[in-house]
């Protein structure tokens, strides 16, 4: 049974990134060309920075945790993959999503041309995995029942929001990544990525506004 | 105060705001709007709602799995190398192993070939013994 974690506190700041971002932004690259130099255990360290952000972005976007740690798992194995030839040309973060991106988007192509739009097939676990947190509160049934719904009611606002808004959603929300790297991420220019993160919110707030 | 759902500004100004790094006058009259702004007050609801999706903590052997699908790539890239680099020299390979047959392994001679081989061999025994002779002397 997943034990679940509470969201990442939100929201960050993001307009001006403090020193101790861009010095582990640098510690990342610098991480990086050691792995391109043979050195693995910088890569086990690249891991032990990004595994958690990558594995929820793909939790977010797929909503099953086996498909999420399968496809970061791939991520991953395209950064070691790639390691003789990078250059730190971007920030790692970005790249690294970048990659995230392409990967969560062709499994979300394959997966709806092989079975249709999926259900949200893990949400009883989800939501098992929330009972047993909230447990301790001792909620009455009719409050878990409303929890649930909400819960159910965020997941779903997220799924269906369109691909490209939901990654920029996920990478701006939980991830904390600025404009300029989620434009880089997606190839567009920042005020594409404002536009479509304005959209996005709006298209949320009205689905999930009237029940707070 | 324009309403934050009416400008793509407003999405630096909502998260500025819940964060608490807007500075304290942008603040003041932000809180005074979402007073008065359903519409803002609904965005600000929904940003906060979307923290209610939790995610699970990641497996505990997802690094082992990780690590054993970089070994499992490199053991067949490894094999492959492997293959690509002695393919080229298949022919030659092949080349040599027939000559190497050719040369030591020989198909039985028929008796008339055996005949004419020991005349020879004979022949060239006489001709190595009449080299010797000055020697002798």
């Amino acid at each position: 049974m997943a034990v679940l974690k509470a969201a990442q506190p939100s929201p960050k700041p993001r307009v001006n990134e403090d020193m101790e971002a861009v010095i582990a932004l640098e510690a990342d690259a610098q991480l990086m060309l050691r792995v391109r130099a043979g050195d693995d255990t910088s890569f086990g360290l690249l891991l032990e920075r990004h595994r958690g952000p990558v594995v929820h972005f793909m939790y977010r976007m797929v909503q099953n945790q086996a498909v999420s740690e399968e496809l970061a798992q791939e991520v991953f194995l395209r950064v070691y993959r790639s390691r003789e030839t990078y250059e730190p040309t971007a920030k790692f973060t970005t790249w690294l999503f970048r990659i995230a991106t392409h990967v969560a988007l062709n499994s979300i192509r394959d997966r709806k041309k092989e079975k249709g739009h999926e259900s949200l097939s893990d949400s009883d676990e989800m939501l098992d995995g929330k009972e047993r947190q909230v447990a301790d509160r001792q909620p009455t049934v009719e409050q878990e029942m409303v929890h649930e719904v909400k819960i159910r009611e965020v997941r779903q606002a997220i799924e269906d929001l369109p691909s490209k808004q939901r990654v920029a959603v996920l990478m701006h929300k939980y991830e904390g990544l600025g404009y300029a790297q989620i434009a880089e991420a997606l190839s567009c220019s920042e005020s594409a990525i404002k536009s479509l993160l304005f959209r996005a919110y709006e298209s949320l707030r009205g689905r999930l506004a009237h029940m707070a | 105060m324009n309403c934050l759902s009416e400008n793509e500004e407003g999405l630096d100004l909502l998260t500025g705001y819940l964060a608490k790094t807007l500075d304290p006058v942008r603040a003041a009259e932000l809180d005074c709007h979402v007073q008065e702004c359903a519409n803002c007050r609904a965005l600000m609801r929904a940003w906060t709602r979307l923290d209610e999706f939790a995610v699970p903590e990641v497996s505990p052997d997802f690094d082992a799995r990780l690590y054993a699908r970089i070994a499992a790539e490199q053991a067949s890239r490894t094999s492959g190398w492997r293959r690509w680099f002695w393919l080229p020299l298949a022919p030659v390979a092949a080349g040599l192993v027939a000559m190497v047959l050719y040369t030591h392994v020989r198909v039985p001679d028929s008796p008339q070939q055996t005949s004419r081989m020991e005349i020879e061999q004979m022949a060239q025994a006489v001709d190595d013994l009449d080299l010797l002779t000055p020697i002798d002397r």
